[in-house]
């Protein structure tokens, strides 16, 4: 992967995250977008989508992830595509797949769409449309030989959780026979709305102990076919995880309505103000924007995080796991064993079985 | 990987059109030395030999051997990251 820079340097911009709209078909118990959603009025309009794109590509950003909500709900999104391709940047897109035809799709890699990423609930219909909070099982499945037709990396992405964990390996095998470039497992992270779920996703000890070998013997036997890569749930670990390669360090995300955050869910934490690509270029914000300031470099840690050898590894971990469990979001990552609140993490990994799903409406 | 395999990139995988740099799904690896040279002649047509004689044009004087093996083993490891097929 890209060398990477002092901790203490400012670093360049590698990858933008641009939800184009909170608007979703899907209605996942897992979705870790923020509680309130932005309105589908509120939504940053194509000329802004396109200049965002072009600052991008000067700045150097490599990457843009179109995501979301469901990016095919916004009828521009072939001409955002071109505009982003046309500047140089390489286009993913995140998708439910829920209305995507071959007309519509071969306009996306027309435009320049290089990479689609398709996610499973679970390998039985019912259960995944369970999860999913919706019909949608049926659609993907049909969709995966749509793709076939186009040149087009094509990422199959599993979520597990407590609910689906014990069949990883059916789950890996219906994977295989969608014969997909890349495969994904990933576990639920706990933010915006899956953080309501947690008692109902959070998998057991021991459902984790046997998933990491079931995972292991898919990567070998799929090796030269389909990459795997897989995330550890780092509830379970005893260090945090490098959350979004380091605060303000590699990559910047632009949520509908055009506010720029360090991360997916930065905007929970209490104080930073976002400021909006109407305002000011990326470069600007990259730079100046006191949100992306506020835990960039190593100044604003824990004398403990200060002193410590992995902070050039993990860059202190997730500030939004801190104040989630501590209500401080300078605190050290509870997932860090030296962290004061590191028991916290033994108390939510114990399910509770008597808790109902909640989906969001 | 055999010297008479064709290897191409994997699909969604292209060089950055200025930097030594291998855009992929989700990421980017940086290209040292001749690797840029060498993943931009896969095709799925040419051979990993091919490829060799190629680079042996370019860098007249250097042992043949040394270069198969340098060749092999990047694609050997580009492969191991699911970015270049045989």
């Amino acid at each position: 992967m890209l060398t990477s820079s002092p901790i203490s340097s400012l670093p360049k911009p590698l990858s933008l995250i641009a939800e184009v709209t909170h608007r979703c078909p899907l209605h996942c118990l897992y979705c870790s977008n923020p509680l309130e959603l932005k309105r589908a009025e509120d939504e940053l309009p194509t000329a802004d989508w396109k200049r965002v794109f072009e600052q991008a590509a000067s700045l150097g950003i490599l990457h843009l992830h179109l995501t979301g909500g469901e990016p095919l709900a916004r009828k521009d999104l072939a001409e955002l595509i071109d505009t982003a391709h046309r500047a140089g940047l390489y286009v993913n897109m995140i998708t439910s797949g829920v209305g995507l035809t071959r007309e519509r799709l071969g306009e996306l890699v027309e435009a320049g769409l290089e990479h689609l990423q398709l996610s499973f609930q679970d390998l039985d219909e019912t259960t995944a449309n369970h999860i999913a909070g919706t019909r949608a099982h049926a659609i993907k499945l049909a969709l995966v030989p749509v793709l076939k037709e186009f040149p087009l990396a094509f990422t199959v992405n599993l979520v597990v959780h407590r609910m689906n964990l014990d069949r990883l390996e059916s789950f890996i095998g219906l994977a295989e026979e969608l014969e997909p470039d890349r495969l994904e497992i990933a576990h639920v992270q706990y933010y915006g709305w899956a953080l309501k779920n947690r008692s109902l996703l959070m998998p057991t000890q021991e459902q984790v102990d046997r998933s990491l070998p079931v995972i292991e013997a898919a990567k070998a036997r799929l090796k030269g076919k389909i990459h795997l890569e897989s995330v550890f749930p780092d509830y379970f670990g005893s260090f945090p995880k490098a959350c979004v390669g380091g605060w303000g360090r590699q990559m910047m995300l632009i949520d509908p309505t055009g506010q720029a955050l360090p991360c997916h869910s930065a905007a929970i934490i209490p104080g930073l103000r976002f400021d909006k690509v109407q305002d000011h270029d990326l470069g600007w914000i990259w730079e100046s924007s006191a949100a992306f300031q506020r835990f960039r470099g190593d100044s604003w840690m824990p004398e403990t995080c200060l002193a410590c050898p992995r902070k050039e590894k993990d860059f202190g971990g997730c500030r939004c796991q801190a104040f989630l469990l501590t209500g401080d979001a300078q605190a050290i990552d509870p997932v860090c064993r030296y962290s004061p609140d590191h028991h916290l993490l033994t108390e939510l990994r114990l399910p509770s079985d008597d808790v109902l799903p909640i989906w969001r409406g | 990987m055999q010297l008479n395999d064709t290897p191409r990139l994997a699909p969604g995988c292209r060089l950055h059109p200025t930097e030594s740099v291998l855009l992929i799904p989700e990421g980017a690896l940086n290209l040292r030395g001749p690797a840029r040279e060498i993943l931009q002649q896969l095709d799925g047509k040419r051979t990993v030999e091919d490829v060799v004689q190629e680079l042996l044009k370019q860098y007249a004087g250097a042992p043949a051997d040394d270069i198969r093996k340098d060749v092999v083993d990047l694609l050997e490891r580009m492969q191991g990251h699911g970015v270049v097929r045989a």
